[in-house]
């Protein structure tokens, strides 16, 4: 088992879910709302990471954020940033392919509440920030709770993007997927499969939590218990 | 802390007309769907932000387009009872009302209003699906209340629920009423509903505010043609107002209904509004016909005859039986072929047949005359419910 590999795709997981989470929130609940002509284009944009290939994905972002593109150069000159072939690089990345898989789920989660709840709390004299604390977010917990899941175990499991983005460098870029990658390259069957058995039981554990905790919230919603 | 509305919006949807609620009055938007009864209703809970409008209660001014004033939704004070409640799903009832409510003894407070519209201290405890829908009703109406509104404002609140449930709660608003000060507006589509509860009526249709007034004071005098097909004003028929000459009595002028050997001059009540020649609508409720046969079915119906009434040959061309009551469509045969409707109730009905010929009392005092406006959008006469006469058993 390579331990180094594992605490780093988690490492990777956890700054990806920090960083997407709060911008996630806003543009889920602005586009569940807004009457914006060009809505499905955005909404586009934020799918492409689920229907492109990852090696794709993985491409335009070594090409765009790499040495020799314009923003690579000025970060180089800026601030000394490189943002290819490091930790830094595969958060950029991480954050970019996770998008759909963090937006999608609190998109629908926010569209789901039927508009006359929001504009109770308003003639109720609620404050914007007091609808979001005591209506919006417990209605969409389950959403939200789903999307931190699903980004959560798709990060520890994404190959492609890092491996273009990212190399292969121990204790820097290589995560357990590129490593169980490496053992199968070097015959090493126990330790990949010892690596894959882990990540499919983490996968399997959180996702089935996650359901779990959905349907309770759910389902005492539906009852009319108060908990 | 009266409230006045007035609206002149052309787009995106057409609103236009005025209101004015006063203190402790119940007034009803009615009209059909689509009429722009909620829309009014938004606009006054600042929901939506009309085109040309003016709104005040009392002493504050929430709207006025312009002067560029919108004093937001949280800051207006109304309660507002929604048509499908609008709870809190995740929320105990108990904090469903207390939502508006800030400070310490929000919750006891919460608990004294759930008490007045009789929920239990165990009902208080459960979320709204644990509810039954006259207890969500209830719910809703003590969080409306709560917050001691400026003005409250009432959605279609007895849509959902059941005749039994429907009846408790008309009950328990007459309850509070009484300790309600504030203006009151009732959206409804039910105008039986509408007339039970409000002091007042709005007349609405295509956005528009055609009139409005007591209840009694529209089904008399319907300001036109719209408002009496709304309203339920079956009998509407079209004739020319000849006015007053040296034959008709004080008062009176002459309306001249159909054309040819069939037509008929009736003298009718001159209110002096309507040019002579002009094209009218005419109706007449149904507490101003008279069947005048049924008394001879029945001597102990003594149904007086009107003093200055009409009396026409009519031939009973349909006999629907509907639960307690049975609809009759009379043809005029004296008269222009037009066709009256009533409805009847008691066991006098029971020996007529269709194709009896029966004679009909048409009381002119209670005839009334609009002007028929070019343009002006009208529903087919047979679209309305019939006129409603009540004969004791």
């Amino acid at each position: 088992m390579d331990w180094q590999a594992l605490v780093l795709s988690v490492e990777l997981a956890a700054v990806t879910l920090l960083v997407l989470l709060l911008p996630s929130l806003l543009v889920a609940r602005w586009m569940a709302r807004t009457a914006w002509r060009h809505k499905a284009w955005l909404e586009a944009a934020i799918l492409m990471p689920l229907v492109l290939p990852p090696t794709v994905l993985g491409y335009y972002l070594l090409v765009s954020l790499g040495g020799n593109s314009w923003i690579g150069q000025w970060l180089q000159a800026q601030w000394d940033l490189s943002l290819t072939f490091n930790f830094l690089g595969l958060v950029v990345a991480s954050v970019v392919f996770n998008l759909p898989f963090m937006v999608q789920p609190m998109l629908r989660a926010y569209e789901a509440i039927p508009r006359q709840l929001l504009e109770a709390g308003l003639v109720n004299g609620l404050r914007t920030i007091e609808i979001f604390w005591r209506i919006e977010l417990p209605l969409i917990w389950p959403g939200v709770l789903s999307a931190l899941v699903i980004t959560f175990v798709h990060t520890l499991g994404e190959f492609g993007v890092v491996l273009m983005v990212g190399g292969n460098i121990p204790g820097e870029t290589k995560t357990i997927a590129i490593a169980i990658y490496d053992r199968v390259q070097a015959f090493d069957l126990a330790g990949a499969h010892l690596m894959s058995l882990t990540l499919v039981v983490v996968s399997m554990v959180a996702v089935a939590a996650s359901l779990l905790a959905s349907r309770r919230l759910s389902h005492a919603q539906r009852a009319g218990v108060h908990t | 802390m009266t409230l006045e509305l007035a609206i002149d919006q052309g787009q995106p949807m057409r609103l236009a007309g005025s209101l004015r609620c006063e203190p402790g009055q119940l007034v009803a938007l009615v009209g059909p769907s689509g009429a722009g009864k909620t829309s009014l209703l938004r606009a006054v809970a600042g929901l939506m932000r009309p085109q040309n409008t003016r709104i005040r209660v009392g002493d504050s001014l929430w709207c006025d387009s312009t002067a560029g004033v919108f004093v937001p939704p949280q800051s207006r004070r109304v309660g507002l009872v929604f048509q499908d409640y609008a709870l809190m799903p995740h929320m105990s009832a108990l904090h469903n009302v207390a939502l508006p409510l800030r400070g310490p003894q929000r919750l006891a407070q919460a608990q004294s209003m759930l008490e007045r519209v009789g929920l239990t201290r165990e009902q208080m405890q459960r979320r709204p699906a644990g509810l039954s829908g006259g207890q969500q009703q209830r719910v809703a109406l003590a969080r409306a209340l709560v917050r001691e509104p400026q003005a409250l404002l009432l959605d279609e609140p007895f849509s959902a629920v059941d005749q039994m449930t429907r009846q408790q709660l008309y009950g328990l608003l007459a309850e509070l009423r009484e300790h309600i000060a504030v203006p009151m507006l009732l959206v409804t589509h039910d105008l039986h509903e509408a007339r039970l509860l409000a002091d007042e009526l709005v007349v609405m249709a295509e956005g528009v505010v055609f009139q409005q007034g007591r209840a009694d004071t529209i089904h008399r005098t319907p300001r036109n043609a719209r408002v009496a097909d709304i309203v339920g004003l079956a009998n509407r028929f079209d004739g020319v107002w000849e006015g007053p000459d040296a034959s008709s009595m004080a008062g009176t002028g002459w309306l001249r209904w159909g054309s040819g050997p069939h037509g008929l001059r009736l003298p009718v009540r001159d209110k002096g509004r309507i040019d002579v020649g002009q094209r009218v609508s005419w109706v007449v409720p149904g507490e101003g016909l008279h069947l005048c046969s049924l008394d001879a079915i029945s001597a102990e119906s003594q149904t007086r005859p009107p003093k200055n009434g009409l009396q026409l040959n009519v031939c009973l061309s349909e006999l629907r039986h509907l639960g307690e009551v049975w609809l009759l469509h009379l043809r005029c045969e004296t008269g222009p072929p037009v066709v009256f409707r009533l409805m009847l109730t008691g066991p006098q009905v029971l020996p007529l047949q269709t194709g009896q010929s029966l004679r009909l009392c048409l009381d002119l005092d209670m005839v009334h005359i609009m002007p028929v406006r070019t343009g002006a959008g009208t529903a087919l006469p047979g679209q309305a419910e019939p006129a409603h006469l009540a004969l004791s058993g």
